[in-house]
């Protein structure tokens, strides 16, 4: 059975191989003298204000939590779309309604959303 | 050898490792990419286990996106390095004493009570068991219940989090 | 089954264990909040492991549904610990203490 993944286990790996190789080997190669200047942050030749770690806005915290929510209810509808006709001509249309209700309820979170202006952007 | 155990010792390493660095970095952002690492290699160690849809959705839902809104929040927040552990001193031996003492009773009682004799593991039942169909066959058969309720707590976390985060928006 | 179930419960253990250590060590809720994760995903890997050796799916549909609180639990927790930092200015659950007598 794991044989059947080798492939995706070497991909993962070269995917390491590649990604250190390509990092370290400008460090191993390539001289290095560094001055303060080069080392500083590059801000179109002015002198750098401020640190990197600038806060950014809660509106994107709002844009990734509705991701994950939505997320979540793209990999609930995937084993039902597997099993779809197969579950219908066991059970009949209740499991079309059930798969209906969750995603009215979830919809209804995305209205509320939606009314207390959460996808407006300013 | 085999290359399962192989895999599981490169995994397993993997997972142990990231979380001890996790726990020990006073950056939280190198602590939220060590948790990712963890969380992936958690990933590889589901195949193994044949249980592929999960494995998956471990790395879409657990390291795609919940690790997203982490990072995001670290960014929101921006919080400085911790300067100080705690106020209480000592608590970083006792955490120890404590984790170690709770860790070898756990691992007395896992290879003492050698749950392996008692299943019968068979690999063929184990492979069906990890597809996406039967995942689905149980889910949209016996467990519709939980399922809607999934439903109501999704909605719940939506309004929940709007209404908590919301109010720098007016 | 080349494995022996008993390398993936000890394993499960141990990472329990670091998440345990990391909650009572560390003092910024997000590094808290991500050992809760830490516990919890400790949790689902003996519940695949189970399932898996088992073979029932059962236990893998828990994980699915484990995820789904997690992901609820991470939308509404870090929400929380915003709203207390834009209060207190800090991430310190010592400092955090306005519910305390």
């Amino acid at each position: 059975m794991i044989e059947q993944y080798i492939p995706v286990f070497l991909v993962i790996a070269f995917a390491i191989v590649f990604a250190v190789l390509v990092v370290f080997s400008s460090k191993l190669l390539g001289p290095q003298r560094p001055t303060p200047e080069k080392l500083s942050t590059y801000e179109s030749g002015m002198k750098p204000v401020g640190s990197t770690h600038e806060r950014v806005s809660v509106k994107y915290y709002l844009v990734a939590m509705l991701f994950i929510i939505f997320d979540l209810e793209v990999i609930f509808v995937y084993p039902w779309a597997v099993k779809f006709r197969i579950l219908y001509n066991e059970i009949g249309t209740s499991v079309f309604v059930s798969m209906l209700i969750f995603l009215i309820v979830l919809e209804l979170g995305y209205l509320y959303v939606y009314k207390k202006g959460g996808f407006k952007w300013e | 050898m085999s290359l399962e155990l192989f895999l599981f010792l490169v995994f397993a390493a993997v997972a142990a490792v990231s979380g001890i660095l996790m726990i020990t970095r006073s950056e939280v952002v190198m602590a939220a990419l060590f948790l990712i690492l963890n969380l992936a290699s958690l990933a590889g160690l589901y195949l193994l286990l044949n249980a592929q849809f999960i494995a998956v959705v471990q790395v879409i839902v657990y390291a795609g996106a919940i690790m997203v809104l982490f990072l995001f929040v670290i960014m929101l927040l921006r919080p400085e390095h911790e300067k100080i552990v705690t106020k209480i001193s000592g608590i970083r031996t006792f955490a120890f004493i404590i984790a170690a003492l709770v860790f070898v009773q756990l691992a007395y009682v896992i290879l003492k009570s050698h749950p392996g004799s008692a299943l019968n593991s068979d690999v063929t039942a184990s492979v069906n068991a990890g597809t996406v169909e039967s995942i689905g066959t149980e889910l949209y058969t016996n467990y519709i219940l939980p399922f809607e309720a999934a439903g109501f707590l999704l909605l719940a976390a939506t309004i929940g989090a709007v209404v908590l985060a919301k109010r720098k928006f007016e | 089954m080349h494995v022996p179930i008993e390398y993936f419960l000890v394993l499960s253990a141990f990472m329990f264990i670091t998440g345990v250590a990391g909650v009572l060590t560390r003092r910024n809720a997000i590094v808290i909040f991500m050992s809760v994760e830490l516990m919890l995903n400790s949790a689902n890997l003996t519940l695949v492991t189970f399932s898996s050796y088992i073979g029932n799916p059962v236990g893998q549909l828990f994980v699915f549904f484990v995820m789904t609180v997690a992901a609820a639990e991470a939308a509404v927790g870090l929400a929380i610990i915003i709203a207390l930092f834009r209060n207190k200015q800090t991430m310190n659950v010592d400092e955090i203490n306005i519910l305390k007598w």
